[in-house]
């Protein structure tokens, strides 16, 4: 047995911070947004029949946000090359997410338009790159905001070296750039962790 | 008429060597195990099963603990305490709820108690504050039955010379060492400039195929990892299949036992537990085994009152629970960077596969005026980095002022930081010593999925325990520093770990003081055994599982006697 087991095995520390700590959006806002404004911003969820899901919000707000985190700049593959938004979305259809933070995740879109509507008069992916960035840099100053930004990497990082069976991580190439050997056999299907 | 011989509650360390031996023996066996049964055709080196998930741990949304933490002083020259229930934190104290139980998910680095481990109040004295007591079985009573799990688990590795070592009644070890990694003779060269003695870590994972069992593939992924050829020693691996082929043995899987029945005179007459479909069922035998790892066994006494038993079975003097211990010491680790290297260099470096192999026992007994005299120290063992990325990988997102960090500025960072060097870690193993801050009660508002209070755990420690480990891991900073590693770090403190836990139900002569005698038996309940680790009084520098699973198949021998044939 050893000492180190238990430390590897526990989970990231973003995940359990924004699970004890009372989020709102207030606290998302930061303060953000002159008083009474909150109550006049229609909660920014897009739905349409006539694009692909990926399309939909609050799955287009989470792929461009995506493209900030985890760009592609040359070095190594980028968040659409690890296929980190369809990785999400099959993660979060799962019953073991907590439903808490399946919520805080769209929360979190609707919030960040709210913002992006406020401040710029638009929905934050029809902005400019450089405007998008400068509003991410604004709500990770907030505690919920800098939050709900760390668990969308934490699964971009999932995507990037899970292994290939979820769906992320194709043919390996987040183990090629990271230098990763991975251990043997690999999970199949039937055998996934949902599955066993 | 009972049902069974011997019924069994738990199936890891202590479960399995009483479910093969007694049932080679003849009984009739049953083994209640609350998870589920995984064999080697479920184990993947899956980071997302073994780690990030509760695949082989249950949800702690059903099932968890509440940890009380020091909290300040009370003003009263005590301790003031603060109670979280672990689905609120997050901080995970099961270690392995399926068959085999925590032993599918070890290291295996085994390493046997030494003969002052058994008499450390005799020894070294008394400590204010802990509660040292002396074994009431001497090192040469466990000896043979170290010797029996070398054989029956599988233990690899070979014979070294040491100013401590404990003695042998063989001559080595009956499979040869496991495939040692490059980076060991360097710990060797460096031990050696040091004058230190660099010693084999023996291993329960076999080198080769034996007993239908396979031998290790060497992919890497060990610890935390359940074992896909069968070469780690885990109980079911090891030990339960054997004892199913006997066909005198049965394995409940998904069987949680709510409580053990003892009639008026306290003799224990049945097993309720409930299965998978939730339904309610009692077993009878004539002797029952508890072995359900150290906390949930003093659970499981408690939450086992009678009219005979009020305060819990055998728990009429209130020693339940009491003396937890767990492993002391910490952690550290030096890197070794690839910048410089040639070619082939790198790539002795960055093997994976192999094992580190590799130990120190020299301030197993510390003599240094820094503690006034001679003192019981402990064990450092090396190993590499774990070899888990995603969790890693997380921790690269943060700048040094703790800020969150993105674009490709992170993905710099990240790939620097995976790609440029192997980490050589270290682990140190010393007493935790049992005092009256450490134990296990139940809690009166938490309950788990079927209504029952869950396990309360004290997890006060001693400041001893710090000064030793403390001791122990500057000694090990000293070997990596003398190897070349670079940003050497360690961490010692009082957090325990919680696969490596002990006590609760220390064995000893006198009933006022312990809950079972010498041969592991209540002192209250004369047909009740346990035989995980809870009868441990004091834990050793080492981990405990090889001394677990030496003494549960002592216990078996003595569970015969009781049952009247011979041994």
């Amino acid at each position: 047995m050893s000492r180190l087991d238990n430390w590897n095995a526990s989970i990231s520390r973003d995940l359990l911070d924004h699970l004890q700590q009372k989020l709102s959006r207030r606290h998302f806002l930061g303060g953000m947004l002159k008083a009474g404004a909150i109550a006049c911003v229609t909660p920014s969820l897009v739905f349409s029949a006539t694009i692909s899901k990926t399309q939909k919000e609050p799955w287009l707000t989470i792929l461009i946000v995506q493209d900030h985190l985890f760009p592609d700049d040359g070095n190594g593959p980028s968040a659409r090359d690890i296929n980190s938004l369809s990785y999400l979305q099959s993660i979060l259809t799962l019953d073991d997410v907590d439903k808490k933070e399946r919520q805080f995740i769209y929360q979190g879109v609707g919030w960040l338009n709210d913002l992006a509507r406020e401040t710029h008069g638009h929905l934050f992916v029809s902005l400019k790159a450089s405007q998008r960035e400068k509003l991410l840099h604004k709500i990770s100053s907030s505690t919920a905001g800098e939050n709900w930004l760390s668990i969308l990497l934490y699964y971009i990082f999932e995507a990037l070296l899970v292994d290939p069976v979820y769906g992320g991580n194709p043919e390996g190439v987040g183990w090629t750039w990271l230098e990763h050997q991975p251990g043997f056999p690999h999970p199949v299907v039937g055998k996934r962790y949902y599955e066993l | 008429m009972n049902d069974f011989d011997v019924c069994i509650v738990g199936s890891g360390a202590g479960g399995g060597p009483v479910a093969l031996s007694l049932s080679q023996a003849g009984y009739n066996v049953l083994v209640l195990e609350k998870g589920p049964w995984f064999t080697e055709a479920d184990y993947f080196k899956d980071e997302m099963a073994c780690c990030r998930k509760s695949v082989y741990t249950p949800k702690l949304s059903d099932e968890q603990h509440v940890l009380e933490d020091y909290n300040g002083s009370d003003g009263k020259g005590g301790y003031k305490w603060k109670a979280t229930p672990t689905s609120e934190s997050g901080q995970d104290f099961w270690n392995g709820n399926c068959v085999g139980g925590s032993s599918n998910f070890m290291s295996g680095f085994f390493y046997r108690l030494k003969p002052d481990d058994f008499r450390l109040l005799t020894v070294f004295g008394p400590i204010k504050g802990a509660n040292i007591q002396d074994w009431p079985i001497s090192y040469e009573d466990l000896e043979p039955y170290y010797t029996l799990v070398e054989k029956e688990v599988g233990v690899s590795g070979r014979v070294k010379a040491h100013p401590f070592s404990e003695p042998r009644s063989s001559k080595d070890f009956p499979y040869p060492s496991t495939v040692e990694h490059p980076v060991s003779a360097r710990i060797d060269s460096a031990c050696r400039q040091l004058g230190y003695h660099s010693l084999p870590t023996p291993r329960a994972v076999l080198p080769h195929a034996i007993n239908g069992r396979q031998g290790c593939a060497y992919s890497g992924f060990c610890g935390s990892y359940g074992c896909s050829t069968g070469a780690k020693g885990s109980s079911r691996a090891a030990l339960l299949n054997r004892a199913v082929a006997t066909g005198k043995c049965k394995i409940l899987a998904h069987a949680k036992v709510n409580r053990l029945v003892a009639d008026k005179q306290g003799k224990l007459v049945g097993v309720e537990y409930i299965d998978q479909q939730g339904k309610v069922i009692n077993v009878s035998a004539k002797i029952y085994v508890l072995a359900c790892q150290a906390i949930e066994t003093s659970r499981l006494l408690l939450l086992s009152k009678s009219e005979k038993f009020p305060q819990g079975l055998a728990n009429n003097n209130g020693q339940v629970g009491k003396n937890l211990v767990f492993s002391a010491g910490g952690s550290g680790y030096g890197d070794f960077t690839y910048a410089g290297l040639a070619k082939t260099e790198k790539a002795l470096l960055k093997t994976r596969g192999p094992f580190i192999n590799r130990g120190l026992q020299d301030w197993y007994f510390i003599n240094d005026k820094k503690f006034g005299g001679r003192v019981k120290g402990g064990t450092i063992d090396f190993l590499l980095r774990h070899p888990n990325t995603m969790t890693r990988a997380n921790e690269y997102k943060r700048d040094d002022n703790d800020k969150l960090i993105w674009g490709s500025a992170l993905k710099k960072t990240l790939h620097d930081g995976m790609t440029a060097s192997q980490t050589l870690n270290y682990e140190v193993f010393c007493d935790w010593l049992p005092t009256d801050d450490c134990f296990v009660s139940l809690d009166t508002k938490v309950k788990d999925k079927w209504g029952m209070p869950v396990a309360k755990v004290r997890l006060g420690y001693h400041d001893h325990d710090l000064r030793v480990g403390e001791y122990l891991s500057e000694k090990a900073k000293k070997v990596l520093a003398q190897m070349g590693a670079k940003n050497i770090s360690g961490t010692v403190s009082g957090s325990p770990p919680p696969n490596l836990v002990a006590g609760g139900c220390r064995f000893g002569n006198d009933p006022a003081a312990t809950v079972l005698d010498k041969d592991c038996r209540a002192h209250e309940v004369k047909n009740l055994f346990i035989s995980d680790g809870s009868f441990m009084p004091t834990g050793g520098s080492v981990p405990y599982t090889w001394t677990i699973y030496a003494n549960a198949f002592r216990v078996a021998d003595k569970i015969k006697q009781q049952l009247g044939k011979a041994v």
